[in-house]
């Protein structure tokens, strides 16, 4: 999940973010959160088709998956096929 | 009809978002590409959007910023900018990833920021202001059009008070560019001494500067910006010249009433020779100032030379660092800013203290 975290923290470009300041179940999209936005959340997508070669073939499923970042990595997990 | 400039902002390679004295300590450089001094950002800009903006993005919502607080109005009826090359970092980003991602798995940000009105979006987002929005791209009259756009919508009276301004950056890559196309010196040259230089090319430059206009005089209020006027593609020195007489005449004046000329000589001799022409025939006593030296050569950078004309009003003081020739009068009243890039797009732009 360090990874995980690192590579949000690059996409996003989280300039103020450290990855250890990322909570495992803290909620990606709130303001109580990490506050991201909805471009944020097409960032997130690229992130799991350029790491992780995943596509989310159910945009219902993106509230669910992109929750926290265990979430995330619990559905990377799930769907791996091929690390890039 | 009066048009004032209420407020002023500029972000250059010259320490001009600071306020204080005009050029009180100039920037000497030894290098033929300048870049901003930058502020911080983060007074104007929330942390969570920052980080989707590139430096030419910043650059305009600080300069846009600094007019604004200048002239102590929060939302302006209209937002017009002109820039030539937009956001050229952001669009580079766009296009290497297209070419290296075989146009597959392209991220939103750098699409988003991309394009020439993202400035211009950015500062509308910012203040929450959904007026009248818009970019020119216009080469070397992007900021000259802006004004024009600006001057026409406070005449018709659909507006009270605009921002308009004028931004460009320089990239690696576009330096490359240009430096390719002989547009830039050599070898690195002492930016006091530019002016002065007896071989062809100029420095790069980049910067943003811009204008809180209103037909209501605000306090901070100096000058009036009096005309804008542009000509394409002279065909010869006697050109411009009847097209400056004549600019003159339509704002009711004659060379004699013009207390300073602001030209954009570059440090070029081709480029430069028109200056001479210019204030040969129409100006042979006047005291003139330069500013290519302090932010370098970019499409808009008339826009730093009007910036710096409105303060020299302010202060009724030419600085040390802007002379180029003469000693301005003790009043200085009328301030003509006459630019041309590349020899193509030639611009007038009148000041009148108020």
């Amino acid at each position: 999940m360090a990874d995980l975290k690192a590579q949000i923290i690059e996409q996003l470009n989280l300039q103020e973010v450290a990855p250890d300041s990322i909570g495992n179940d803290q909620p990606l999209f709130t303001k109580e959160g990490l506050g991201l936005d909805s471009i944020d959340a097409l960032e997130l997508i690229v992130l799991l088709q350029q790491h992780y070669n995943i596509r989310i073939a159910n945009p219902d499923e993106g509230p669910k998956i992109f929750h926290s970042v265990r979430t995330m990595a619990t559905y990377i997990t799930e769907n791996q096929t091929i690390k890039a | 009809m009066h048009i004032y400039i209420n407020g002023t902002g500029c972000i250059s390679p010259q320490e001009t978002a600071l306020g204080g004295p005009l050029l009180a300590t100039p920037r000497e450089y030894e290098q033929v590409r300048l870049a901003t001094v930058d502020p911080d950002y983060k007074q104007w800009i929330d942390v969570k959007q920052i980080r989707r903006m590139s430096r030419v993005v910043k650059m305009g919502v600080g300069a846009a910023s600094l007019s604004l607080e200048a002239a102590g109005i929060t939302a302006p009826d209209a937002i017009i900018t002109g820039t030539a090359y937009g956001c050229l970092d952001d669009t580079g980003v766009f296009l290497t990833k297209m070419v290296n991602q075989q146009e597959e798995m392209l991220t939103p940000t750098a699409f988003i920021q991309s394009t020439h009105n993202t400035v211009a979006g950015q500062i509308a987002l910012l203040l929450g202001c959904n007026g009248y929005n818009n970019t020119f791209v216009h080469r070397g009259f992007s900021f000259e059009n802006a004004l024009l756009d600006a001057i026409m919508i406070l005449k018709e009276g659909s507006a009270k008070n605009i921002l308009a301004g004028g931004v460009d950056e320089i990239t690696n890559h576009s330096f490359q560019l240009l430096s390719r196309f002989g547009l830039y010196k050599k070898t690195p040259v002492k930016t006091m001494e530019l002016l002065n230089s007896p071989s062809r090319g100029t420095i790069a430059g980049e910067g943003a500067a811009f204008f809180t206009l209103g037909i209501t005089k605000q306090p901070g209020a100096v000058a009036e910006l009096s005309g804008v006027s542009t000509l394409y593609k002279p065909l010869w020195e006697g050109e411009v010249i009847g097209h400056i007489m004549k600019f003159l005449e339509d704002n009711n004046c004659t060379p004699a009433d013009i207390d300073l000329i602001v030209t954009g000589r570059n440090g070029d001799i081709d480029q430069d020779e028109i200056y001479e022409e210019v204030a040969e025939a129409l100006f042979p006593d006047h005291a003139e100032a330069s500013f290519k030296h302090l932010c370098g050569e970019y499409p808009t950078a008339a826009s730093f030379g009007v910036w710096m004309a409105n303060a020299v009003i302010a202060q009724q003081e030419v600085p040390e660092a802007a002379v180029f020739f003469g000693a301005a009068p003790e009043k200085i009243k009328k301030v003509l800013v006459y630019n041309h890039h590349q020899g193509t797009h030639h611009s007038l732009v009148l000041l009148t203290a108020c």
